[in-house]
C-alpha cells in the first residue's frame, strides 16, 4: 500500500528528536500533561505548515501543530502581556503562534481557543487560553488556502 | 475540602504566593480576585477541563492520521 511508504519519511524524522534540534521549554506545562516540559518541533512537510511538537521526556508523546495563518486568515488573537512575561519575550514580533491540531476520523480540527506561543529567542513556550475571545477549541480546518 | 467563610474584601492564602480575594457577593454570584505567580495558571474550571480534554484528544495521533493530514494540507496540484 502506497500510504505506508509515503509515511516513512515522516517516521524517519520522528524517531530521533534529539538531532541537534533546539529544545523548547514549556514555561507552564500543557494542561493534561504536567510532566512534559521539554519539546522539539519537528517539521513534517516541506511547506513548513505541519509540525510535530514532540516531548523529549517521552518521544511517544507528540502534538500536531501548525501556524494558524494559512488556514484561518481572520484569526487575530490578542496575546496577554503576562504570556510575554512568562516567555521572557523581548520582541513580541519574534513569537511564533501554533495551533494544536486534532486528527479525527470524521474531521480534523484546530484549537483556536488555546494556541501555543513560542518565543524564538528564549525558546520558551506556553499554551495560552484566549479567555473571552469566543474562539473555538475545535475549529474545522479549511482545506483550501 | 477546607471550607471557609469570608466577607467581601477578605482573602484566602494558598501556599506562600496565591491570594484569593472575595471582591463582591451578589445573590448566587461571587466575584473573586486572584493573585498568583506567572507559572501558576488560573482558569475557570470548565475551561481548564475542556482544554485538558482537547489536548488529550490531540496527543499522539496515529501515523495514518498524520499521513492523512499531511495529504490534506498539500497544496492543490502538488
Amino acid at each position: 500500500m502506497t500510504t505506508r511508504t509515503m509515511s516513512r519519511p515522516i517516521e524517519a524524522t520522528m524517531t530521533d528528536p534529539s538531532l541537534g534540534l533546539p529544545t523548547i521549554s514549556m514555561a507552564v506545562p500543557m494542561p493534561g500533561f504536567p510532566a512534559h516540559k521539554e519539546f522539539v518541533l519537528v517539521r513534517l512537510n516541506d511547506d513548513g505548515l505541519l509540525y510535530a511538537l514532540t516531548s523529549l521526556d517521552n518521544p511517544e508523546l507528540r502534538f500536531l501543530v501548525a501556524p494558524p495563518e494559512p488556514f484561518f486568515p481572520e484569526y487575530a488573537p490578542e496575546i496577554d502581556e503576562s504570556v510575554f512575561a512568562a516567555l521572557n519575550t523581548k520582541d513580541p514580533d519574534r513569537v511564533l503562534l501554533l495551533t494544536v491540531i486534532t486528527a479525527g476520523k470524521e474531521e480534523t480540527t484546530a484549537n483556536l481557543l488555546a494556541p501555543i506561543v513560542v518565543d524564538r529567542d528564549s525558546m520558551r513556550a506556553m499554551q495560552t487560553v484566549l479567555t473571552g475571545s469566543g474562539y473555538p477549541v475545535r475549529a474545522i480546518m479549511n482545506r483550501s488556502y | 475540602m477546607l471550607v471557609l467563610t469570608r466577607r467581601a474584601g477578605e482573602s484566602v492564602m494558598i501556599g506562600d504566593d496565591v491570594v484569593i480575594t472575595v471582591l463582591e457577593a451578589r445573590g448566587d454570584v461571587i466575584r473573586l480576585g486572584i493573585q498568583a505567580p506567572r507559572d501558576v495558571q488560573v482558569h475557570r474550571e470548565e475551561v481548564y477541563r475542556e482544554l485538558q480534554d482537547a489536548n488529550r484528544a490531540a496527543a499522539s495521533p496515529t501515523d495514518d492520521a498524520v499521513h492523512a493530514i499531511t495529504q490534506m494540507l498539500q497544496k492543490p496540484g502538488e
